[in-house]
């Protein structure tokens, strides 16, 4: 049976990763046509130098091979990919994945620190929220309020405050965008851990344990969160992925060196390579993300598996 | 511990220049500091290499400009050129050949001697097609490179094709490269593989005040005195002062000014003058040195597509565009875009440009009543709407295209389009992503005007030949002509060439202000406003000397010190 279990779970996987090439190959030719559909190129710049000719541009379009049609630039950049390097920066001169990888190291760190902090406080304040009547319908509207808050302006409000106490760096440290980060996804997680919770309090068979004269505490760990697990888990994958997304303003305003102020930098140069490379890594992150919560989901819940 | 290491930095540089008596350090009487702390700036974005060859970005030759040095540099103050490893040059009567002696004794910042093997090779360097430098340009006079060829080990013969005027010039920001170390991957072909950001700090050498320590991505990079420098001060402590020089990678103007404020940074090396009130406010509670150094070289301006195919052909009437210059508000753009931190212009040089401004340009005053008449005198006329039309009854309507990124051009448009409004045209400013923008004036020509800016480099008129000759690329009204489409423009022309190779700067001055007079009464551009550049610095910077030229700050850094040490 856990043999059978095993090769269902690798035949799943399997699948994935079929579709997850699939879907790299589709977003990376995507946003290869898409770059390349905006007029100007990395060079255009340098027309503006009175002091470079014309010629000289041209030169330099041609030694980078910017003058060969898309799909010969694509086939370039996707050899390049093949063997790691996600092409060669046009404005570092560096393969984009030696730029890319340090600073999707910094993202990830900032993005699982902030995933951490606001699944540490919010499913416990979830829960809190579930049990208590009025505090918790409080909290679930200030969580609702709150969402309608972006992180933009919260990562301006963290910077003010940063150089008006002097409490945090204004930039470059990982404190203050890890806490904007948890404080914007935390309502979601304070929401979702409240309503699965609610969901599972009332059901029969938590009736039928409390009358088993099974502590609270027990109830709770070994019961309620158990029961509830599958939407969370849900949320956490989708979490990651929200929060990559968002991690790249707040890295930009916060000063955090990730994939943010990379990508936004080479989307005002047109640095194709470094575009795509940073588009294809998110969109990893986002598979793993979900990757992640698809196994945990197998792992905890019996029912899945049964019907895998 | 720090006292200690001081004495020890102290006693190795004495040890040095005991053992190399034959040294000819530059002596700066300027500089009055004491060796000792540490600098930090903020750049702009983060440098994209460490190769001068093919740097082509601002934060790559900001770095790369302290890490490197230039046979002969432009004070940035005086705007003159001066002594640096050439000691002295001189010109013969032609104005062909310049004879520069270098100082000797010197040495990279790896201790490798520095000699004229390494000046012709760096000239060979940049020249060489296959190394694709921007900078080759610049090395390239009447279509031919200039050549170089060494006298003796510390002689150079530079021979130009053709005379140049202020051939010397272009030896600043070229910096000289270490033979020793480039020549491999030179032969090999792989010159721009080099020196890029991951390259180990001791595999880089130059001739400049500091020299690489550490490279973190995406957020900082250090440098380190160069103990060979070869500049000292009056009491014979080898400059630069500081020990360490630190560039933090912050990537918006409202960013760098924050951190400023929370002492994260020392100096602010240029930012808009929008900012100044701010900087201001840090003046007056903490101290911070605040400085307005006066109109930079930069203008901007608005610009007519004066292409022959462009329909209907209002922009081609001088007439027009003469009303158009009259109806603009210069001074509210002052006002209202800098914050009365900058200057109004009439003409294509800043008043920032010290020697090379003509200053008898005419003024002319604002007056809408006389915009309408030189209007009416070309044939246009008003409808009961107060709508202008042309001869043929059609309203008068353009766009002008700008820049999304620059929001101080952004603003500027706006307020063009409600001067222009007042002479009875319809006005329509899009705003464009910058490549976007470029693409359209300088490639495929799809724009009625536009609004733009030049500037900030060097301040002679050499720099701007590809913009004022008819057939330049960077001709915005109508570039890359094969014959000038106008006699006024094949007058800029002939004099532009003059000057180019006039050796008496006093013809080559009247030559530039009569392009200048031609450009004031052609007017292919509407000329605006130039900012004024603001800086700042900790109060206990010492030595700190804002330039209106670029680097506005950090041109004289290793003089720059810590006054509480």
């Amino acid at each position: 049976m856990r043999a059978g279990g095993d090769s269902v779970l690798i035949r799943y996987l399997a699948r994935r990763a079929l579709h997850a090439v699939l879907l790299l190959f589709g977003v990376s030719a995507l946003s290869f046509a898409l770059v390349d559909l905006a007029p100007g190129d990395y060079f255009t710049d340098a027309r503006l130098n009175p002091r470079i000719s014309s010629e000289t541009v041209a030169g330099l379009r041609g030694e980078y091979g910017l003058d060969r049609p898309l799909p010969v630039r694509y086939l370039r950049w996707l050899r390049s990919a093949m063997a790691g390097d996600l092409g060669v920066s046009l404005a570092y001169n560096l393969p984009a994945s030696a730029l890319l990888a340090p600073r999707a190291g910094n993202t990830l760190l900032l993005a699982s620190s902030a995933l951490a902090l606001a699944w540490l406080a919010g499913v416990p304040l979830g829960w809190w929220a579930a049990t208590r009547k009025w505090p918790g319908r409080i909290l679930s509207f200030a969580a609702s309020a709150a969402l309608t808050i972006p992180e933009l302006l919260m990562a301006v409000m963290a910077s003010i405050v940063a150089v008006r106490t002097g409490w945090f760096p204004a930039g470059g440290h990982l404190a203050l965008p890890a806490l904007v980060l948890a404080a914007g996804s935390m309502p979601v997680v304070i929401r979702h851990t409240r309503a699965a919770v609610l969901e599972v309090v009332d059901s029969p068979f938590l009736v039928a344990a409390r009358a088993h004269g099974i502590s609270e505490g027990r109830l709770v760990f070994r019961y309620v969160l158990p029961a509830a697990a599958n939407p969370l888990i849900s949320l956490a994958g989708l979490s990651l992925g929200t929060l990559l997304s968002a991690s790249l303003l707040v890295e930009v305003i916060l000063g955090w060196p990730g994939l943010g102020p990379l990508l936004l930098e080479a989307v005002y140069a047109r640095d194709v390579p470094v575009i795509v490379g940073s588009i294809v890594i998110s969109a990893v992150f986002l598979m793993l993300g979900s990757l992640v919560a698809d196994v945990a989901l197998y792992a905890c819940d019996p029912r899945i598996r049964v019907e895998a | 511990m720090r006292v200690k290491s001081g004495v020890l930095c102290a006693l190795s540089g004495a040890l040095f220049v005991a053992l190399c008596p034959g040294e000819e350090l530059l002596v700066s009487h300027s500089a009055k500091g004491r060796r000792d702390g540490r600098l930090t700036v903020a750049l702009r974005a983060e440098p994209k290499t460490l190769n001068p060859l093919i740097a082509m970005d601002l934060p790559s030759r900001d770095v790369i400009g302290r890490m490197h040095a230039d046979l002969i540099s432009i004070h940035r103050q005086t705007q003159l050129t001066q002594p640096a490893l050439a000691k002295s040059w001189t010109v013969s009567p032609d104005g062909r050949r310049y004879t520069l002696h270098l100082r000797r004794g010197l040495r990279f910042s790896d201790g490798h001697a520095f000699d004229a093997d390494d000046v012709v090779f760096t000239l060979e360097a940049f020249l060489d097609e296959k190394t694709h430098s921007p900078q080759r340009d610049l090395l390239i006079v009447d279509g031919h490179p200039l050549t170089a060829r060494k006298l003796d080990a510390y002689t150079v013969l530079i021979e130009l094709p053709a005379p140049y005027a202020a051939a010397e010039r272009i030896f600043d920001g070229l910096p000289m490269l270490p033979r020793h170390i480039l020549e491999k991957p030179f032969r090999e072909g792989k010159l721009a593989e080099v020196w890029r950001l991951n390259t180990p700090a001791d595999g880089i050498a130059g001739l400049g005040p500091f020299r690489l320590k550490q490279y973190q991505p995406g957020e900082r990079l250090v440098l380190e005195r160069n103990p060979y420098y070869w500049q000292e001060d009056g009491s014979r402590q080898r400059l630069p002062y500081f020990d360490e020089l630190t560039f933090l990678f912050v990537g918006s103007e409202d960013a760098q000014v924050t951190r400023f404020a929370a002492g994260e940074t020392d100096i602010l090396n240029r930012v808009s003058p929008r900012m100044f009130p701010q900087l201001a406010a840090g003046q007056a509670s903490r101290g911070d040195i605040v400085s307005d150094a006066g109109p930079s070289l930069e203008y901007n301006f608005l610009v007519f597509n004066l292409s022959p195919a462009v329909k209907p052909t209002w922009f081609q009437q001088t007439a027009f565009r003469k009303a158009v210059s009259m109806a603009v508000d210069r001074d509210s753009i002052v006002r209202l875009v800098y914050g009365g931190r900058g200057a109004p212009m009439w003409g294509n040089v800043s008043a920032g440009n010290r020697q090379w401004s003509n200053s008898n340009i005419p003024i002319p005053v604002r007056s809408l009543s006389q915009a309408r008449d030189l209007l009416a005198s070309a044939g246009f006329t008003w409808d009961s709407g107060k709508t202008l039309r042309d001869r043929t009854g059609k309203p008068v309507e353009f766009s002008i295209i700008v820049a999304s990124s620059n929001t101080e051009r952004v603003q500027m448009a706006t307020i063009v389009q409600y001067d222009l409004k007042q002479l009875g045209m319809k006005v329509q400013v899009a705003s464009l992503e910058f490549r976007s923008l470029v693409d359209r004036v300088l490639n495929t020509r799809q724009f009625d005007a536009a609004i733009m800016g030049l500037g900030g480099g060097d301040a002679d008129p050499n720099s701007e030949m590809n913009v004022w000759l008819s057939s330049g690329g960077m001709h915005v009204w109508n570039p890359g002509q094969k014959q000038p489409s106008t006699p006024w423009e094949g007058e800029i022309d002939r004099l532009m060439r003059a000057q180019m190779s006039a050796i008496r700067i006093k013809e080559r001055k009247q030559q530039w202000d009569r392009v200048q007079q031609l450009i004031a009464e052609n007017v292919p551009m509407v000329f605006l406003a130039s900012p004024h550049v603001v800086v700042a610095a900790r109060k206990w910077v010492g030595g700190f000397a804002p330039a209106a030229m670029a680097d506005y700050t950090l041109w004289n850094v290793e003089e720059l010190f810590h006054r509480d040490n």
